[in-house]
């Protein structure tokens, strides 16, 4: 490998000095958002459930960067990715430590205006900005990043970040449920497996491998608990809700399991002494499109729990939410190769992301959101689509015409990295819940 | 005679009764097996293999048979190959060998397994038609409609042996020309190998062909999963309802499936022992092909709640569950 810290083919020269005001700032800012978005969960549900708490902690930066060091430490790997389509599986069975380095800061997305044009996605300037002045710990944390090529976006994003760190990038075939797509998909997943067992030294086993499978599967079954209870009454916000499936993404898989089953236990207690979060003729709204990351881009599920009148987000289509662990790997003989095929096939098979597309064109996500609004009772739909995600505002045709047939309002909702149309998307939100609560009284 | 049938009918209600017992014994001792499909289809197995055993020792065993087989699958499709069949069985404790020896099963192209199901069609007929080729190249001095007809149903070569070709399981004792320190080959299609191949061969190379055929049916269903439900002879009889669209409200026995709560995640094709598709190429609703042998490995499987159902006659038996079992809300 090359001296990567010599030669840069895409980030601009930058002095130490204005990295680190510039860290200092965000960084402070980073923390008072935080803070601040917990602090209006607590507000918005005074009885939220207790167990909340140790996901409040863990949505600090700082808890989990700790851990982290300290593993690294003892001489374990991390490994990041961009998209969800990274085989977690195989990376902890490597013994290594998934996590996913997607930056939700919205200053960081005008730091990557250095680098690419304000027309590409702010979730992916925001991650050049993040890498540019170290602002992300786990990026800075990954001793290499997966990087799928799935959008645009995030086919160049790996290509800018490899001037810091290794990246293994992992072409994803456009058609998913053809043989040929398949065997390329396979290909890839086996050599990043390679790659993961070259990095961090250990051979991934059939038995590890098998305990890695197990470990996920567990968190899909807490997982799905949590996304059933969100079927009835709203027993928790949906704002919580997110933020337990989110911390998915850089906590510690095991632990992340066990409190997310103590806050089912809890939520289901509440259920049977009809405890609800919030009045249950809320209006209920699903929001689908570009993924939300904490901490900064938690604007729209504030603005729809806490617009007058209030709304409450019981479902999502989002790659930070609902779809990280909604579909789990399914083996039929523990074999490795039987395996790898199922994790392949999980990972590649049951996404719903845009940028696939098939015989029917992306039938499997109109399908998803079918089943959610008939199972979860939705009553309103919000698109939410950042400017510059091309895959997701390209589909809002179609979802719309599904939906107006079944004659489920949707909203699309148009945003940027930025705090400045807080106000005004404030109006727009709550028209649109004024609208959906009128609908219900009806 | 009618008291003996009476005896015998008792005796195997008995054994059905104490069987079934058993099983439900076992499953509610074992609470989580009762959610495990494959176990409870393995038990069925035996229980089947045993009771074709006392129909063979049955005096109208034949006909028993040969009414179920040929009944069976105007309600229930190729129920009989996922469920009773002892041929199936035997493949499938070759397939538990497999496992623990940990071998990865091979997988046949989709058109090759396309091909040889429909290959089936072929055997099946071969085999009606060769007593008659037999007849005309040797014939008899009378050749009328009665000749032909036992031809057809008894005669030297019983074309209606590849009917019950695969439930002629080993432990039915038989008296064939092959023998081994005095125990015979008693092993499904052996019997219809040795007949045939006797006509062009000699003896030493009957028992030849007999034990290559055993031998390439062992090889061959250590390799691949279920091979000779793919192209079974007895299958085209049976599945002949489920292969055409038009028949689609014939067999009451089906595979259901819900089109919103399928992700395709391509699960259901993986798992299937022969390979089909269809289950996960249709769009929703009743899936139709002959090929599956309704093993319902796949409505086991299947990780999304209510998204592949079993029905018979419109009532869901058995359904996809969210098989990391879901929490009950209201």
């Amino acid at each position: 490998m090359k001296n990567k810290s010599e030669e840069k083919k895409y980030m601009p020269e930058i002095s130490q000095k204005e990295i680190d005001e510039l860290r200092k700032a965000i960084t402070a800012t980073s923390q008072r958002v935080v803070a601040e978005n917990i602090e209006k969960m607590k507000k918005a549900d005074p009885n939220r459930p207790e167990a909340m708490q140790y996901f409040d902690e863990i949505a600090d930066f700082a808890t989990r960067e700790k851990e982290i060091r300290a593993a690294k430490q003892e001489g374990k790997k991390v490994i990041g990715y961009m998209c969800l389509f990274a085989p977690t599986e195989l990376i902890l069975a490597a013994d290594a430590i998934p996590v996913r380095v997607n930056s939700g800061w919205y200053d960081a997305s005008k730091l990557g205006d250095r680098v690419v044009p304000v027309e590409v996605c702010p979730v992916v300037r925001s991650t050049i900005g993040a890498k540019m002045i170290a602002l992300s710990p786990y990026l800075e944390l990954s001793d290499a990043l997966i990087s799928v090529l799935t959008c645009d976006g995030m086919t160049k994003l790996g290509e800018i970040l490899s001037d810091y760190t290794p990246v293994w990038a992992m072409s994803i075939p456009r058609v998913k449920d053809s043989a040929q797509s398949m065997r390329l998909w396979i290909e890839e997943i086996k050599s990043v497996k390679g790659q993961i067992e070259a990095l961090t030294g250990n051979k991934i086993k059939s038995k590890q491998l098998k305990s890695a499978i197990e470990l996920t599967q567990k968190a899909t079954k807490a997982f799905r608990r949590l996304q059933d209870l969100r079927k009835g009454s709203p027993v928790i916000m949906g704002r919580d809700a997110m933020l337990v499936n989110q911390t998915y993404m850089w906590d510690n898989i095991e632990r992340w399991t066990e409190k997310t089953e103590a806050l089912c236990d809890e939520l289901e207690k509440r259920v049977s002494q009809k405890n609800w979060a919030c009045p249950p003729d809320t209006p209920r709204v699903m929001v689908t499109g570009t993924p939300m990351i904490w901490p900064d881009n938690w604007k729209v599920p504030t603005l729809v729990e806490e617009a007058n009148p209030q709304g409450v987000l019981v479902a999502d289509e989002l790659c930070s939410g609902e779809r990280l662990l909604y579909d789990p790997v399914g083996v039929d003989e523990w074999s490795m190769s039987d395996m790898l095929n199922a994790i392949a096939e999980r990972y590649l098979m049951a996404s719903t992301c845009p940028c696939f597309t098939s015989e029917d064109g992306n039938e499997d996500r109109i399908n998803w959101l079918l089943n959610k609004i008939k199972e979860w009772n939705i009553q309103g739909v919000i698109y939410y689509v950042v400017r510059g995600c091309m895959l997701y505002a390209m589909e809002y045709t179609r979802v719309k015409k599904v939906l107006d047939r079944m004659s489920v309002p949707v909203y699309y909702l148009d945003t940027e990295y930025t705090r400045e149309d807080v106000g005004q998307m404030k109006t727009r939100v709550e028209a649109f819940l004024e609208m959906l609560s009128a609908r219900i009284d009806i | 005679m009618i008291m003996e049938l009476i005896g015998e009918i008792l005796k195997l209600t008995v054994l059905a009764g104490l069987t079934l017992a058993g099983i439900l014994v076992i499953l509610i001792w074992k609470k989580g097996l009762a959610t495990k499909v494959t176990y409870l289809r393995f038990l069925v197995q035996v229980v089947s293999m045993v009771a074709v055993f006392y129909l063979f020792t049955y005096p109208v065993w034949q006909l028993i048979v040969l009414i179920v087989i040929l009944v069976l699958p105007l309600f229930l499709g190729r129920f009989f190959c996922g469920w009773l069949c002892p041929f199936a069985l035997y493949m499938d404790a070759i397939t538990l060998i497999r496992k623990a020896v940990k071998v990865r099963y091979r997988i046949l192209p989709d058109k090759l397994n396309k091909f040889l199901h429909n290959l089936r069609y072929v055997l099946f007929l071969v085999f009606l038609i060769i007593p008659f080729v037999l007849v005309l190249l040797d014939p008899p001095s009378s050749l009328d409609l009665a000749t032909l007809l036992a031809l057809l149903l008894s005669g030297p070569f019983e074309p209606l042996r590849i009917l019950i070709g695969p439930i002629i399981p080993l432990i039915v004792s038989w008296e064939g020309p092959l023998a081994i320190s005095g125990v015979y080959f008693s092993y499904p299609y052996v019997q219809e190998v040795i007949l045939y191949s006797e006509v062009v061969f000699s003896e030493v190379f009957v028992n030849i062909i007999a034990l290559v055929f055993v031998a390439l049916t062992f090889v061959g269903s250590f390799f691949v999963r279920r091979v000779w439900c793919r192209f079974c002879p007895t299958g085209s009889s049976i599945a002949v309802v489920n292969r055409f669209k038009g028949f689609k409200w014939a067999p009451l026995l089906h595979i259901d499936k819900d089109e919103e709560k399928c992700t395709k995640c391509g699960i259901c094709k993986r798992v299937c022992p022969v390979q089909v598709t269809e289950v996960y190429e249709q769009k929703g609703g009743k899936i139709t092909t002959s090929m599956c042998t309704l093993c319902t490995r796949c409505v086991e499987m299947c990780p999304y709640e209510d998204c592949l159902k079993v029905k018979l006659g419109g009532k869901t038996v058995f359904k996809s569950r969210n098989w990391l079992e879901p929490s009950t809300t209201e």
